[in-house]
């Protein structure tokens, strides 16, 4: 039995005894310099073919016998009760097949105190009835004839507003979520005392939509009292535990099934009320159903990156070394905690930088608007930006290069938890790899004319991606010498498909294309977690890991009885071939898996493998930087990102190609963030007035500039078995506030409100020629 | 989307009389028509699909005159592709190009182009019932107006989204129509109104008509014109604020200037009072600057709209520039 | 209203149908046809992930009513093996790791086909204004666009 330990313990509010379980996977970690042949190469995404064809099936493209297509009739006003709904005009719709509403609709509990269609709607965009019909032109023409009676209440969409005496209240317990949340080290006031130089400023990060291009949804079909559920989602055990809740069934008769997901970002680690929704649906009807989102409805209804305001103070020494930092932040979370939000905008300021006084407060408001939930990299997204913003006006004032500034203040152990780091060493690797990398030679202070003006900027980054236990896999060789990785995780497009089987293949020494990855479905693998955190390829190499080396154990026992030798450790496989090592002087050396497979059959070998523990004496942490160049024509007030430059520290590269993805999407994603990317919510209306992706504006194609990235490619065997830490997040940390101070480099213009819109940024270049000339009369007046 | 009646109609004749049922809509490339039925802000009970209505002209072609005829199925492609739109007619096939995308390009029609209604917000949104939409408030008036009219000339202040527009408005451009008993010429500039409480459309196009055709003049060889356009991002948005300008100079001296712009008021404007103080004068760029100005003299903008203001100056300046020395603004 | 009759030629097979005229060609491709590998993401053209070919030239599915494709050649994702093997943008699309989730990816392939048909040898320009009605929220771009440019070496050298 491979559980090392286990103990009892107290956690939560509720103080609900548990039973803390330490596992062991028994393999030894790679060491920094293994000798691997498959692990870290740049293979191809196996499922390559499934998606360039279109046969690869997601949420969307389910089509079961009989199945019906479900939409969803949303609240048209932020804040309102409900005083009767009428769905008979709807329910007498030909092809319709059934209505569910707050008059009939099981009582579910759901966010918080509130139902599944709760009485009270507290944003444009809540669920206040469904419809189950033929098709979805009919299931539309169906919402449009259910009567809906509404008493508007009054309502709040800013999320400071929200907090002032007498806002109207979202909830009747008030608008604070809780009580504010508090880090503090050391003291503000005595390092803001000691400080030479202090910055300060206010920044404000804008509601961000993750606009999956695979909107939120589910296909949900009964057989009899057995729920299988085709869902768009980035944790199907998540979906299955939460569904199996709210439904009252047992978690066995609960089967989630997600192959493929056309996108998440965080906004899909939870089970939404679409598919309980289509689940009830299925059950009155008897039918398969398919819920899907439209656009307007993800973008409303189903999570958002939470506005941040953020009052920042830096204080530091004439030298740069940094005596204080402290962060007051309020965040608007919507209108319900729906779980999963993880907005840690702290998170920054307690770990980047060597200080020994930090006070951080996080306060967080409801508003009358979509609920917020995770987004790639959430709180540290939004914190950076105002930090790293914060350490550019800083290096700007003592007058010293931004990256000899962190450089100087650089933190090799993990001050909030007071431990050293697994690789103290990484966060420099990256400073020197990517300014090498991008030419970087501290700020250009070109001379100030002409329209078009270049600059450059930095920023730098630290984030979790360890990964964590449990998680497991199985490992099935079969009788031709191929073999199953039966997981339970999902490949949301970040390659686990390949990742894993990469480490499977490195561990049986069979070929990557005798290797087939299962993932994705509760009824067919063991439990693993949400693939979120960046923590996938952590979590489950290991557990692929330690189950194929237990089938490569029993394997070469086997094998050794064929080429008759004593020890199976004098054994060695690859390319599926089994051979002595060193070979021998008569005899049989070698033999092939398929042919020591082929002989057990029937029999076959099973493999089983879990997620070790973390280091409890240290810290795992994953590292990067970024360097960019912008051009601003300051005429116009025109940005173009003219490159890229990054270098990220994820321990062992398990395959090149796909962390050089990763890191490609999160810059993308990140000179979104900085320039474009922003819910418009009218505050006298309470609409969203852009949920859509016409005005919604992500980047497009000409928008993406060259991007390189030289890995810090340094493997962390202390953090576990296979060296690998996570890379799908950390690449969008730096990159906003990189442009935000590149554009200052080329403009002298400091913007801190987010996004950088051509007409904020016009606005603020505006504004400073405005007060230029005023100040050189003023000058000249004297 | 409400449901329709769909009928394809064979010759212009049969064209008029599916149009002349109340409740028609024409449906050409549909880019815009099909996505104000899905929001349902269009309700036709009858769609008339002329895409293949061989009476209609889609070819670009240089007429006797000298002008061109564009007609009225011509898509964005055609147009961006056109060796027939060189030389004084360029502005329309750069319009053309920096307009969509590929495959919106590929569907959208120069007539449908012409008659496509606004992209605001307000507008768009399905629960609101704006005024254009026959209710009783702008709320882009004193709502989030970051992309609307810096123009005060209509009680909606949306900002017309059409790039072909400004274009086809610097060429003096005429729209051909056709109705059941007769047909009419209508100079551009007259056939674009900023709506008004009894029409509240952009055009002046009858329920019962066709537009068939885009007449440009024969214009001098030495004519040069162009098309410059904001975006909020490098492609595929509606313009911020985009100018068109035809220039033609003699001897360093302006003898003929036109200037459009487009993104600032509820429909294209022709910036007269700059091509008056332009006419006669040296093409430098101090000219230039002066009489930007007063392009954006009479505007008024809203509460975050202001950056239009610099920016249709810098625009004009800029396109200028490029049609008089061929360099960008330094 | 009734529903119409309609011939649709999709990957040279005809198919005749039925149905409400509201239908768009995306819906009709997705539920009459089962041919799922045109996605459906905006429903309004701003997003590309329904891109087919109509008569050689890639279009929004979403904005083409069915009954208004009547008699055109209509080309989706699902034409493009033949007997069993990839195409070339499909392979390029592979080789240069031009796709993450891959919900945009028959999209953005559909767009350079539409290209290449019209201009074989494209360059870095022309493949990025071929794609630039095609968003990839994942952030493959750059790898989309050197997708394009391998795809018209493997075309030229088979």
């Amino acid at each position: 039995m491979p559980i090392e330990h286990i103990e009892t313990l107290r956690e939560g509010e509720d103080q609900k005894e548990k039973l803390k379980v330490v596992e062991r996977s028994g393999v030894e970690p790679w060491g920094r310099d293994a000798s691997l042949s498959v692990v870290g190469e740049p293979h191809t995404r196996v499922e390559g073919p499934e998606k360039v064809t279109g046969r690869a099936r997601y949420a969307y493209d389910i089509r079961l016998p009989g199945q019906l297509y479900a939409r969803v009739l949303r609240s048209p006003h932020p804040h309102a009760r409900v005083r009767r709904v009428d769905s008979s005009a709807a329910e007498a719709l030909e092809g319709v097949h059934a209505v569910l509403s707050m008059e009939n609709a099981p009582d579910i509990r759901w966010y918080e105190n509130s139902k599944l269609f709760d009485s009270t709607v507290r944003f444009v965009g809540e669920e206040v009835a469904a419809v189950a019909a033929e098709n979805e032109e009919v299931a539309l023409d169906a919402l449009r004839l259910i009567e809906v009676e509404y008493e508007p209440l009054p309502f709040v969409t800013d999320m400071l507003a929200a907090l002032e005496p007498h806002a109207p209240a979202v909830h009747e317990g008030g608008n604070r979520v809780g009580e504010p949340k508090l880090y503090e080290r050391g003291d503000v006031a005595t390092g803001l005392e000691e400080a030479d130089v202090i910055v300060e400023g206010t920044f404000y990060t804008q509601t961000a939509l993750h606009n999956c291009l695979e909107p939120h949804g589910c296909t949900a079909s009964w057989d009899g009292d057995s729920l299988t559920l085709y869902e768009s989602t980035q944790g199907v055990f998540e979906v299955r535990e939460q569904v199996a809740e709210k439904l009252g069934l047992r978690e066995d008769r609960v089967r989630v099934v997600k192959r493929y997901m056309g996108g998440g970002f965080g906004s899909k680690q939870i089970a939404w009320k679409q598919t309980v929704i289509a689940a009830l649906l299925s059950q009155l009807t008897g039918q398969p159903v398919q819920l899907m989102l439209d656009r307007e409805a993800e973008n409303l209804a189903a999570g958002n990156r939470n506005p941040t305001h953020q009052r920042v103070r830096l204080g530091a020494r004439s030298d740069g070394t940094l005596t204080a930092i402290e962060l007051e932040a309020t965040l608007g979370v919507g209108a319900y905690m729906v779980g999963g939000e993880a907005s840690n905008v702290g998170g920054p300021y307690q770990r980047l930088y060597r200080c020994p006084n930090v006070r951080t407060r996080k306060t967080a408001a409801y508003i009358n608007a979509g609920p917020s939930v995770a987004f790639r990299a959430p709180g540290y997204v939004e914190g950076a930006w105002a930090l790293e913003q914060a350490m550019d006006e800083l290096a700007r004032r003592l007058d010293v290069d931004p990256v000899e500034l962190r450089r100087k203040n650089y933190a090799d152990w993990d001050q909030k938890k007071d431990r050293p780091y697994t690789s103290p060493e990484s966060l420099r690797i990256a400073y020197d790899k990517v300014t090498e990398a991008f030419g970087w030679d501290g700020y250009r202070r070109l001379p100030a004319d002409g329209a078009k003006r270049r600059g450059i900027g930095f920023a730098a980054h630290e984030w979790g991606g360890a990964g964590h236990a449990p998680g497991y896999a199985w490992v099935k060789l079969n009788s031709d010498g191929t073999a199953d990785v039966v997981t339970g995780t999902q490949d949301i497009g970040t390659g686990t498909r390949t990742g894993l089987t990469q480490v499977a293949a490195e561990t049986l020494g069979l070929p990557m294309a005798q290797i087939t990855l299962h993932l994705g479905d509760t009824a067919q693998g063991p439990y693993s977690p949400v693939s979120a955190g960046s923590a996938t390829q952590a979590t489950l190499g290991p557990a692929v890991r330690a189950a194929a080396a237990d089938a490569r154990e029993q394997l070469l026992q086997a094998a050794a009885l064929l080429l008759e030798v004593e020890d199976p450790e004098t054994l060695d496989i690859r390319d599926g071939i089994i051979f002595i090592v060193g070979g021998r002087e008569y005899g049989r050396s070698e033999v092939e898996v398929r042919e020591v497979m082929g002989r057990m059959a029937p029999h076959m070998i099973l493999g089983q493998g879990m997620r070790g523990p973390n280091p409890e004496d240290k810290s795992v942490r994953t590292f990067g930087a970024q360097c960019v160049e912008v051009e601003v024509d300051v005429e116009t007030g025109e940005v173009t990102v003219l490159r890229v430059a990054a270098s990220h520290d994820c321990g062992r590269v398990i395959n090149p190609t796909m962390v050089n993805s990763q890191v490609l999407g999160g810059v993308t994603q990140g000179i979104g963030f900085a320039l474009m990317e922003e819910r418009i919510l009218d505050d006298r209306l309470g609409f969203v007035l852009n949920p859509n992706l016409e005005h919604y504006k992500v980047p497009t194609v000409a928008d993406v500039p060259p991007t390189t990235h030289n890995a810090v490619d340094r493997p962390d065997p202390e953090a576990n078995p296979t060296g690998a830490k996570g890379i799908g997040e950390p690449p969008i940390i730096p990159t906003a506030p990189a442009i935000a101070n590149a554009i200052y480099d080329a403009t002298g213009v400091r913007i801190r409100e987010a996004p950088l819109t051509q007409w904020r940024v016009l606005r603020a270049l505006l504004e400073k020629g405005k007060s230029d000339t005023n100040n050189s009369m003023e000058r000249e007046r004297r | 989307m409400y449901p329709f009646e769909y009928q394809r109609p064979q010759s212009l004749e049969e064209a008029f009389r599916f149009l002349s049922r109340d409740g028609s809509e024409l449906l050409a490339g549909g880019t815009d028509l099909l996505t104000l039925m899905k929001q349902e802000i269009a309700a036709p009970n009858y769609v008339v699909d002329i895409k293949r209505l061989e009476a209609l002209p889609r070819e670009i072609q240089t007429v006797r005159d000298g002008g061109v005829r564009v007609g009225a199925l011509a898509t964005l492609s055609d147009v961006q592709n056109s060796a027939t739109l060189a030389g004084p007619y360029a502005a329309l096939a750069e319009a053309a190009e920096v307009a969509a995308t590929p495959q919106l390009r590929n569907m959208a029609t120069v007539g449908g182009n012409l008659l496509q209604r606004p992209r605001c917000w307000y507008f768009r949104n399905p629960h609101l019932h704006c005024w254009l939409k026959g209710g009783d408030d702008c709320f882009a008036r004193d709502g989030r107006n970051e992309y609307h009219a810096i123009f005060d000339i209509s009680p909606c202040v949306a900002a017309h989204p059409s790039d072909l527009a400004p274009a086809l408005l610097v060429l003096d451009a005429e729209v051909h129509l056709q109705w059941t008993d007769g047909e009419r010429r209508v100079a551009l500039e007259n056939f674009f109104a900023a709506p008004a409480e009894e029409r509240r459309r952009e055009t002046r196009i009858g329920r019962d008509e066709l537009l068939l055709s885009v007449r440009i003049p024969g214009l001098p060889a030495a004519m040069r014109s162009t098309y410059v356009k904001a975006m909020a991002r490098k492609v595929w948005a509606f313009a911020l604020v985009s100018v068109a300008a035809a220039v033609h100079v003699q001897s360093g001296q302006i003898e003929d200037v036109r200037i459009a712009l487009g993104g600032v008021a509820p429909v294209p404007l022709r910036a007269r009072a700059v091509e008056s103080a332009l006419v006669g004068q040296p093409a430098t760029i101090k000219q230039f600057e002066e009489a930007a100005a007063l392009a954006v003299a009479d505007a008024q903008p809203l509460e975050y709209n202001q950056y239009k203001i610099a920016l249709a100056r810098r625009l004009i300046v800029r396109a200028l520039q490029r049609v008089t020395d061929g360099r960008e603004a330094t | 209203m009734h529903d119409t009759t309609v011939t649709l030629e999709v990957n040279g097979v005809e198919h005749s149908l039925t149905l409400d005229p509201r239908r768009t060609l995306l819906d009709a491709l997705r539920h009459n046809l089962r041919l799922t590998g045109t996605k459906k993401v905006c429903e309004m053209g701003d997003c590309g992930a329904c891109t087919v070919l109509v008569d050689g030239r890639a279009m929004y599915a979403c904005l083409l009513l069915a009954v208004d494709c009547d008699g055109r050649e209509i080309k989706t994702i699902e034409g493009l093996v033949r007997d069993g093997e990839l195409d070339p943008v499909q392979q390029a699309f592979i080789e240069a790791d031009a796709l993450q989730c891959g919900f945009c990816t028959p999209g953005q392939i559909m767009s350079i086909h539409g290209l290449l048909n019209e201009n074989p040898r494209p360059s870095e320009d022309e493949v990025v204004r071929a794609v630039s009605g095609n968003l990839c929220r994942c952030g493959a771009y750059r790898n989309i666009v050197k997708a394009g440019q391998r795809a018209s070496e493997l075309s030229s050298a088979s």
